[in-house]
């Protein structure tokens, strides 16, 4: 009796703590002296930071610098050697399945069983997120994306960029505290990816938190309130993108670089050199 | 823990639909795991003897049987595993809250149903094609024999996707595999390949349940050698979904 009143008042605290206290400024998401190791190599070195309710976070790193790895270790793809991940205050590796229940996430490879319409695809994962959707209110959402008349369609037979856009959908079918984006607009059409940082703000403006991954600084500069970035494992500098640029505008290596205005992209690379990486 | 699992099972009727959805959109397995096992039953011919030239019309149901668990199991289950991690699709389903535990539960569920009704098919047709008759408690001593043949080679076709990434060499090595495990259920019992294969062949997956399926519908010759198959079967139940579960991997690290 007395251990089931204690789980009872657990989950009554965990309820309160996720669905009711988030205040508009207040953190979200706390990933505090994050190691991820993958054998003898150390993919995401000590690293902190922190995402604000409302906030979209970049973090922005070349090939191979950490970015990824951080992110599947907040989804709980992969377990980190050491650090603490908390979801607006409760700990995402003890608690995986109601921090699981609060994030959204959209991989790098947009990952569903392509035998399966969008119409199946769409009931499947609202019932993954204990969500009752009639056939009326999927065919509705799916107006909001353009993808309507796709309803029937199996997942193989879409566009890359119907595709994205599904997937982003899905990601935020159950409108999550936190959004985790891996490269979106990888591949992405213009007029595709611009009507993707739409969306994107679009879910800032209803309160929802994103954390977004990109190689592209003009995405970066465009949706992130504040960016971080990483490199061999590391954070280098993390800041708000106007912020980094003028933190960095005087540096001769940066004045190099630039081809005229200063934007993020010089910052960037003077920051994580020139070299390319594999 | 009730109340976990509970909670857990709640993620388990989306998933066995989109299971059974795309087990039935994989008409490829489907085809193979049907059409092979009524194929043995129709071009044999055991209306004068009882026996064919491969051998009693037991024999044949429960090696048309074996086959198709066979097929369904390392041509289908195995394959569809593979794809879906090469293509992310596990890992899509990793972030959502369901645990994993519940997201393979789904699979085999499913596999274990197709199992059932690929044996009801071919126990029903065999009997008529064949001229035997079984009672109610063979019907379900066989599906009982089913899923633990199912379970075998389920285990077989986890440690296929265990040992190996590429979805392309776990189709390759599937189909060497069932072909290789089939002709030994064909040919071994039949001699044409010398005693020493047809000793051997006794103890090889297809062997232990085609002897175990005809043990269980001639319940008279469940002897010794029924056991010893029966114990064989647990026992590479257990190696190959040791290897399967150990060295399983999510995604294909690409």
């Amino acid at each position: 009796m007395e251990t089931f009143s204690l789980f009872l008042l657990n989950s009554v605290i965990i309820y309160y703590v996720i669905t009711k206290n988030k205040p508009v400024g207040s953190t979200v998401l706390n990933v505090k002296n994050l190691v991820v190791v993958y054998g003898s190599k150390i993919a995401v070195n000590n690293i902190t930071f922190s995402i604000r309710h409302g906030e979209i976070f970049g973090l922005l790193g070349p090939n191979g610098a950490g970015k990824t790895s951080t992110l599947n270790a907040i989804e709980g793809l992969i377990k980190p050697q050491s650090g603490r991940l908390l979801l607006n205050g409760i700990n995402i590796e003890q608690h995986s399945s109601t921090a699981k229940a609060n994030m959204g996430v959209q991989l790098q490879a947009t990952s569903f069983q392509s035998e399966l319409t969008i119409n199946q695809i769409v009931k499947l994962y609202a019932g993954l997120y204990s969500m009752k959707l009639s056939n009326t209110d999927i065919i509705e959402s799916l107006r909001l994306i353009g993808l309507e008349d796709e309803a029937g369609k199996p997942f193989k037979k879409l566009s890359g960029g119907q595709q994205q856009r599904l997937s982003l959908y899905i990601a935020n079918i159950h409108s999550p505290l936190l959004l985790l984006l891996d490269e979106p607009t990888s591949g992405l059409d213009p007029q595709s990816r611009r009507q993707l940082w739409d969306r994107i703000e679009h879910n800032r403006q209803n309160g929802g938190s994103i954390l977004i991954t990109t190689h592209s600084m003009e995405e970066a500069e465009a949706v992130c309130d504040r960016v971080a970035i990483i490199d061999n494992g590391k954070i280098i500098a993390i800041d708000t993108p106007k912020d980094l640029i003028k933190k960095h505008e005087n540096d001769p290596n940066v004045r190099k670089i630039s081809r005229g205005k200063i934007t993020l992209e010089d910052v960037f690379i003077s920051l994580t050199g020139g070299e390319i990486r594999e | 823990m009730n109340n976990i699992s509970a909670k857990s099972l709640r993620y388990l009727t989306p998933l066995l639909k989109a299971d059974f959805l795309v087990l039935l959109k994989n008409k490829r397995s489907l085809f193979i795991s049907i059409i092979t096992p009524l194929y043995i039953i129709f071009i044999t011919d055991t209306k004068r003897s009882g026996q064919s030239k491969l051998g009693s019309a037991v024999f044949l149901i429960t090696l048309a049987i074996t086959t198709g668990l066979l097929a369904t199991s390392i041509t289908g289950y195995a394959l569809t595993v593979a794809r879906d991690r090469e293509r992310g699709v596990f890992q899509r389903l990793r972030v959502t809250p369901a645990p994993t535990w519940i997201i393979m539960s789904s699979r085999l569920l499913i596999q274990v149903l197709a199992n059932l009704i690929i044996t009801i098919i071919v126990l029903i047709i065999g009997s008529r094609v064949h001229h035997l008759s079984f009672s109610a408690s063979e019907y379900i001593w066989t599906l009982l024999v089913a899923i633990l043949a199912g379970a075998v080679f389920l285990s077989i076709g986890q440690a296929l996707v265990g040992l190996i990434k590429s979805a392309t060499t776990v189709n390759a090595v599937g189909s060497l595999t069932y072909v290789a495990l089939l002709l030994s259920g064909l040919l071994g019992p039949s001699g044409v390949l010398g005693t020493t294969f047809q000793n051997i062949s006794k103890w090889t997956p297809v062997g232990v349940i085609i002897t175990v399926f005809q043990s269980t519908l001639h319940q008279t010759v469940w002897n010794g050698h029924a056991w010893l198959s029966l114990l064989t079967c647990f026992g590479y139940i257990i190696f190959f979904t040791s290897i399967g579960i150990i060295w399983f991997q999510w995604d294909t690290g690409n």
